[in-house]
């Protein structure tokens, strides 16, 4: 019988590794019953409503090693449960990828961001609210989407890239990284390997159950950012319902290298228009080489929202994915 | 005239407990040999409990008992709406079905996960207007309505009338309820401008940050229930009775209440509070019981939402010269409230409306328990009405404060349904004061201006509620000390009006502060019955009887003192915590020393004897408790028959950016026209809180659920978009007329629920001004809907659907 | 081994069918391996003791029309399709299926289709008709079936019977999806749902073992000319007489 109400964890064994070594150790041997643990944020939702449950918890934020900020020789490096707080006010994140740091800024609450980490931020389960609420949908490994159907609630859901599942990516750091084109550092027992941002997100037709390349044993370790993008021209925006926490209705992440004002080169992503965040290859063509402009703002904008599928209720996604693409282009 | 306590500024005793943490909420008790029951809630929106097996659940370690509907009514449940203690019948999901008893929450859990509950599952609906089609499913079990003391029926229209309404047209079926006055058809037919529309606005919970959890555990014969209210005295008169104890063996505890808004006046709208007591009485033990933030979502209460038409005419010269209403209202799954009627009420009061016409009908979905919420109706309609003000003004060419100016209700005007005259009314004052503190002239001419992707929009709303009630009493305490004891039965909502109103009781003694202490908090202290706390009545019914009460006290001192010193009571006057005698200053007796010789006196002066016949039941019994040891103030207060009206007045300016449908609350005023003003801080609170709860209404709150499965999307305050402290302007202008009601002692009337309103209203107005005078006739309009209809995107919302998104 | 069906909670929290337990597939794959292994090892035996081979030279006869050769192989290559799309999700190979798994549904549907209707109006259906003669064939070593073995007829409506029942659940689980031709709805039951997915996942797992079991013996020694003439259309006029009955089966000679 299902209980609606719950608000109690089960007992969980909890692991507080201090060093990398343990760290992956445990994450190997516990498999997939070694739930990771960074601030919290996304993980005691699950546990207390009793809508996912572990039975061992490995928690990341001891170790040293993956955390912190520190500068490469192509770049920089981020500890991945470095605080999104640590990361919004780290000067040398704000001095060579703002974007970055204006994302992790406006990340839930600052609550929230005092305690939440990168990786989680990146690694955040969907916020579909069906599946959030425990139900056994395709995402929880079950046989049905309640939101796509013609009376689903689907206000906040995909309107691209959809299969199956539509619920977005709700992470506000993840469509800046992959603007940014930062690599992933994934570590395990076996070894490390390195995945590009834009890669590490995986949509429902590949993968229904997770959002994320990770597998089994595997810890997302650092976030490396390159000196390709840094101090390019960004913008950065949020639209959601409420101005602190809240999930992005659509978000942009934008870096351009604008010189004389032409556009040379640019990446474009959008977060909560789709399960990954949406690159907008096709606008970053139309863009190339062009005086930046209203009416090129106006032309690539319509690019942007090319292919759209909406759901009943997210139309508004469409003219909003427009109008962000636009003040991007006009800066 | 200048007061002693009255208008000043004060520290309430419960402020540094709540600032500090130490002040006790009902989940912070303990009891030696204290279990926890938690809820087994509905999953279903309607269904039939057929059977429970708990016997797996039962045969737990620690777990101690169960407890179902069976167990509270033996003889069966009462077939009526309302919300039940336990129910074997549940009209929506999240509603109780039975509650388990065990040594920890998390045992209680994982009894309860092995309890299967066999239901048959029964048709449910979400939307009224899908219950009203004729073959609709009907939300309870005996049909889609409750028509009071007649039970259950089954309201049905045509589809063709229920598609036509969807469609934008006046509704052509007989509503269930009726008010009218003046001549309509001459009202519209003089009319220079008629503005007709439907309109929706949403029903969404009340959110109080504490859930309705409560410890209860019994003791020599004794019920005593720690619990949530806001309310003491009144919601523990009907408590007693819910739980099924005579009132003189019940102990209602209630220090403080983390927010109430309407839903925790009375113990009808928290009945589950009787399950920790019930469930203490069956299996003998302390028992705490957390409510969850999702089960409080679906007990603890929704404002109603509406579905109506609304037809309005102005005359030439701005006159509302007619209001037509007819307004579905969304009972939801335990019954409702009469929004409805009071949002057309408002109406005529606040425009003085020459001729209205209100029709209505309540019908029932399978969503959350309805009830009573900041201004029930009065808060919805204002944010309708306001943009449909705003679209005469300039339709006729008329400004947009005038037009509000010749249409405010003022003193020695009648106004609503029952066109009742006000005690006072201070409504054009307000307007003036509002609009001179926000420069509305000089803002004016910056509405509708465009600045890149944003546009300036000011809007003007206003707010009313029916603000003071009579009838209840007062009692008052003067201890051998000398020490004034003022018992108050109002509750600690966090209003602090347990506070204020006893101040004047302070005044009248002319007692320093410090020498006065508030009796209240749980009821074995002996409090007088008080109005519930709702209706915005606190101030003005409760100044009232403290009053009287202390009038009565200060009487019986003038007695004692002719008594002792010679004279008449009327040759003595006080002062300095002394009667004496006014011919003669230095002839007196300290209040010490009158209280000493009353408590010697005994028999009127201590309660025990010529008690004030019309006292109510409740009051008697405090008093007995009391009589003896203290000279005592008693009072019943006499029904009085006028209007106090409580009028608040909001002038917005919005930075909306019309490519995302965000904006940004630039200035806000907002003007209370409350009598006096008795705790200047504490009005404040009031204003500024019920403009968050205004930028909600209009802008935020939402209550969603899945037409496919009647599950609740819009749980917690995430999903239900509660406006944050970043959506709300960093600092809301307050102010107030601070006039006296000649109906009230201290000339004070109530405010808090028209603070909301105003708000709602005059940011409704001032989006609405944002976008050309576009009218959504929605509440809320959110970010989704400025965007479509900025982009010209035709929504797929069905047409006034109700607990879903709007279009 | 694990258990057969499934179950997950429906949306009000009663227990539903979800599906079949993927679990079966290694069950499967390993019955199948034993027992064709085992049939390999007696016709090992067995082969000391075998008369000779018919000559593929000679006279050619028709087997196979190109047209149905066609029908063949495009049906092997969607079942294929399907079973590679919807199994290496399951066993963990990674990559957007979906769409090509409904696609080749959809082919595999419309080829079975035009076979329904070519083997009811243009072929010989009744050569293909299982009767009370065909069930003692494989006792009675001096009976020759007709164009089509016993064992021939037995794996087709085998086949027959998992490919519908595939097709027909795989219809409708398309019809469960958003698809260039529809936009999904949830009008079907969750139980009934669960009960297509279960029906759809025992039909897969037998069709994995039928064509297991296909493939084995096409490729068995004494069988491959029936192989060949699935590429080429004819056998030889030998392997006719050894093993038909020309009474029963009078084919045209092949060009």
């Amino acid at each position: 019988m299902v209980a609606t109400s719950h608000d109690v964890m089960l007992d969980i064994e909890l692991y507080q590794p201090t060093d990398e070594a343990n760290a992956l150790a445990l994450a190997a041997s516990l498999g997939k019953d070694g739930w990771l643990l960074g601030g919290g944020q996304d993980t005691y939702g699950w546990v207390k409503d009793r809508n996912k449950s572990a039975t061992a918890m490995i928690e990341l934020t001891q170790v040293d090693a993956w955390k912190g900020i520190k500068e490469t020789s192509d770049g920089i490096e981020i500890g991945a449960v470095t605080t999104l707080t640590e990361i919004s006010k780290n000067p040398l994140v704000k001095e060579k990828f703002a974007l970055l740091a204006k994302a992790a800024g406006v990340v839930a609450s600052p609550q929230i961001r005092n305690v939440g980490t990168l990786a989680g931020n990146l690694a955040q389960d969907a916020r579909c609210w069906y599946y959030r609420r425990g139900l056994d949908c395709y995402r929880a490994g079950g046989n049905i989407c309640y939101a796509d159907s013609p009376e689903g609630l689907n206000r906040e859901h995909a309107i691209f890239g959809a299969s199956r599942c539509v619920a977005v990516s709700p992470s506000d750091t993840a469509p800046a990284l992959v603007a940014l084109d930062a690599t992933m550092v994934i570590s395990s027992a076996k070894g490390q390997r390195l995945v590009s941002a834009q890669d590490f997100f995986v949509g429902p037709d590949v993968n229904i159950t997770s959002m994320t390349a990770l597998e089994e044993g595997e810890i997302l370790t650092a976030v490396r950012l390159p000196n390709e993008w840094a101090n390019a021209e960004y913008y950065f925006e949020k639209v959601a319902d409420r101005n602190v926490w809240d999930f992005a209705l659509v978000s942009i992440s934008a870096a351009m290298k604008v010189s004389n004002g032409v556009i040379e080169d640019s990446r474009i992503a959008c977060g909560a228009v789709e399960c990954v965040p949406r690159r907008l290859d096709d606008v970053e063509n139309a863009l190339r080489g062009q005086q930046r402009s209203e009416q090129l703002a106006e032309r690539v904008a319509s690019i942007a929202s090319q292919g759209a599928e909406p759901l009943n209720y997210n139309h508004f996604k469409i003219p909003l994915i427009e109008n962000l693409v636009k003040r991007a282009v006009r800066g | 005239m200048a007061y002693m306590h009255i208008g000043k500024d004060f520290v309430p005793p419960d402020v540094n407990g709540k600032v500090t943490g130490r002040i006790k909420y009902a989940e912070d008790y303990t009891r030696e040999g204290m279990v926890y029951a938690r809820l087994l809630t509905s999953p279903i929106p309607h269904a039939r409990v057929v059977n429970i097996d708990a016997s797996e659940a039962l045969a737990m370690d620690g777990v101690f008992g169960l407890l179902t509907a069976d167990d509270v009514y033996p003889d069966g449940e009462p077939q009526s709406t309302g919300l039940k203690v336990l129910t074997n019948e549940p009209t929506l999901v999240g509603e109780p079905i039975l509650a388990l008893a065990a040594i920890d929450e998390k045992t209680a859990e994982t009894a309860i996960s092995k309890i299967s509950v066999t239901f048959e599952r029964l048709p449910f609906v979400l939307d009224p207007l899908d219950s009203l089609a004729e073959g609709g499913p009907d939300a309870y079990n005996g049909g889609n309505t409750y028509v009071f003391r007649q039970g259950f029926a089954s309201e049905k229209w045509s589809a063709d009338q229920v598609a036509s309404f969807r469609a934008g047209n006046e509704p052509t079926a007989e509503p269930q309820q009726t008010f009218a006055y003046g001549d309509l058809d001459a009202a519209l037919a003089e009319s220079a401008f008629v503005y007709e529309s439907t309109f929706t606005t949403a029903g969404y919970p009340h959110q109080s940050m504490e859930p309705r959890s409560a410890m209860a555990y019994w003791e020599n014969g004794k019920l005593y229930l720690h619990g949530t209210s806001q309310s003491l005295s009144a919601l523990a008169d009907g408590m007693a009775s819910i739980v099924g104890v005579p009132q003189e063996d019940f102990v209602f505890i209630n220090e403080a209440t983390g927010g109430g808004f309407g839903q925790r006046a009375r113990a009808n709208s928290i009945p589950s509070m009787a399950i920790p007591a019930k469930m203490s009485q069956k299996i003998n033990r302390p028992v705490m019981m957390r409510v969850t933030r999702d089960e409080e979502t679906a007990i603890g209460g929704a404002r109603q939402g509406f579905q109506g038409w609304i037809k309005c005419g102005f005359k030439a010269d701005g006159t509302m010269a007619a209001a037509d209403l007819y307004i579905i209202s969304d009972n939801g799954g335990k019954g409702g409230g009469g929004d409805a009627y009071s949002a057309a009420d408002c109406i005529s009061i606040l425009y003085q409306t020459e001729a209205v016409r209100f029709r209505g009908t309540s019908i029932g979905s399978n969503t959350g328990h309805r009830g009573a919420q900041r201004g029930p109706g009065q808060n919805q309609i204002a944010a309708i009405i306001a943009p449909i003000l705003d679209k005469a003004a300039e339709e006729l060419g008329i400004d947009r404060l005038k037009i509000r100016q010749i249409n405010t209700p003022q003193n020695g005007d009648v106004g609503g349904a029952s066109r009742t005259p006000f005690t006072s009314a201070y409504m054009p004052e307000a307007l003036k004061m509002g609009a001179e503190q926000f420069n509305l002239e000089e803002r004016m001419a910056r509405s509708r201006k465009r600045n890149g992707s944003k546009v300036t929009g000011i809007g003007i709303g206003q707010g009313y509620h029916n603000a003071g009630r009579s009838g209840m009493d007062g009692i008052v305490r003067l201890t051998a000390d000398g020490r004034l004891k003022v018992h108050n039965g109002v509750g600690n909502l966090g209003t602090y009006s347990y506070a204020s109103t006893s101040r004047a009781a302070a005044e009248v003694l002319q007692m320093p502060w410090e020498r006065v202490d508030i009796v209240t908090g749980r009821t074995d202290r002996h409090l007088p019955i008080t109005s519930p706390q709702d209706g915005s009545n606190s101030i003005f019914t409760n100044t009232r009887t403290n009053y009287g009460a202390a009038m009565d006290l200060l009487g019986k001192m003038k007695e004692i003192a002719a008594m002792e010193l010679g004279g008449d009571a009327a040759d003595y006057d006080f002062g300095d915590e002394r009667v004496f005698k006014a011919a003669a200053p230095s002839e007196g007796m300290t209040f010490a020393e009158i209280a000493q010789k009353g408590i010697a006196l005994g028999g009127k002066f201590t309660g025990e004897a010529d008690l004030p016949e019309e006292l109510n039941d409740f009051t008697k019994i405090s008093v007995s408790r009391l009589a003896g040891d203290a000279l005592m103030g008693i009072y019943h207060d006499a029904p009085h028959n006028n209007n106090p009206p409580g009028f608040t007045v909001t002038f917005t300016e919005i930075e909306m950016d019309v490519e995302t449908g965000k904006y940004d609350i630039v200035e806000m005023v907002t003007i209370g026209d409350c009598g006096t003003v008795v705790h200047p801080q504490g009005l404040k609170n009031q204003l500024v809180g019920g403009a968050v709860w205004g930028i909600g209404l209009t802008g935020y709150e939402r209550h969603l659920y899945d037409p496919q499965n009647g599950l609740p999307a819009s749980t917690g305050y995430w999903q239900s978009k509660i406006p944050t402290m970043m959506d709300t302007p960093a600092k809301i202008k307050t102010g107030w007329v601070d006039l006296p009601d000649p109906e009230n002692p201290v000339g004070a009337r109530g405010i808090g629920e028209p603070a909301m309103g105003a708000v709602a209203a005059s940011l409704a107005s001032a989006i609405s001004d944002s976008l050309e005078g576009h009218l959504f006739n929605s509440a809320p309009v959110t970010a989704d809907m400025i965007i479509n209809h900025v982009a010209g995107v035709t929504s797929e919302a069905v047409p006034l659907a109700q607990n879903n998104f709007r279009g | 081994m694990g258990e057969i069906v499934r179950y997950k909670r429906d949306v009000w929290g009663e227990e539903v069918i979800l599906g079949v337990s993927w679990d079966l597939l290694w069950v499967v794959a390993v019955a199948v391996l034993v027992l064709l292994a085992a049939h390999a090892i007696v016709m090992a035996v067995l082969a000391n003791k075998k008369m000779d081979k018919p000559s593929g030279e000679g006279k050619r006869v028709v087997r196979h029309e190109a047209i149905d050769r066609w029908f063949h192989w495009l049906m092997a290559l969607s079942i294929f399709a399907l079973i590679l799309t919807g199994i290496a999700p399951i066993v963990g190979l990674r990559f957007a299926w979906l769409n090509w798994h409904w696609m080749a549904g959809l082919l595999l549907s419309f080829i079975t289709l035009v076979h329904i209707v070519r083997s009811l109006f243009w072929q010989d259906f009744k050569s293909m008709i299982l009767g009370p003669r065909d069930f003692a064939e494989p006792f009675d070593s001096t009976r020759l079936p007709g164009k089509y073995s016993f064992e021939q007829k037995g794996m087709h409506w085998a086949v027959t019977v998992v490919v519908m029942t595939v097709i027909a659940t795989g219809l409708l689980m398309f019809l469960q999806i958003d698809s260039p031709f529809w936009e999904r709805t949830n009008s079907m039951p969750e139980s009934q749902l669960g009960l297509v997915f279960l029906l759809h996942g025992l039909s897969t797992l037998a069709l994995v073992a039928l064509a297991s079991t296909h493939i084995y013996f096409a490729i068995r020694p004494e069988k491959l000319f029936y192989t060949r003439s699935m590429f080429k259309g004819w056998i030889s006029e030998d392997e006719m007489k050894a093993n038909h009955d020309p009474n029963l089966w009078s084919p045209k000679q092949a060009d």
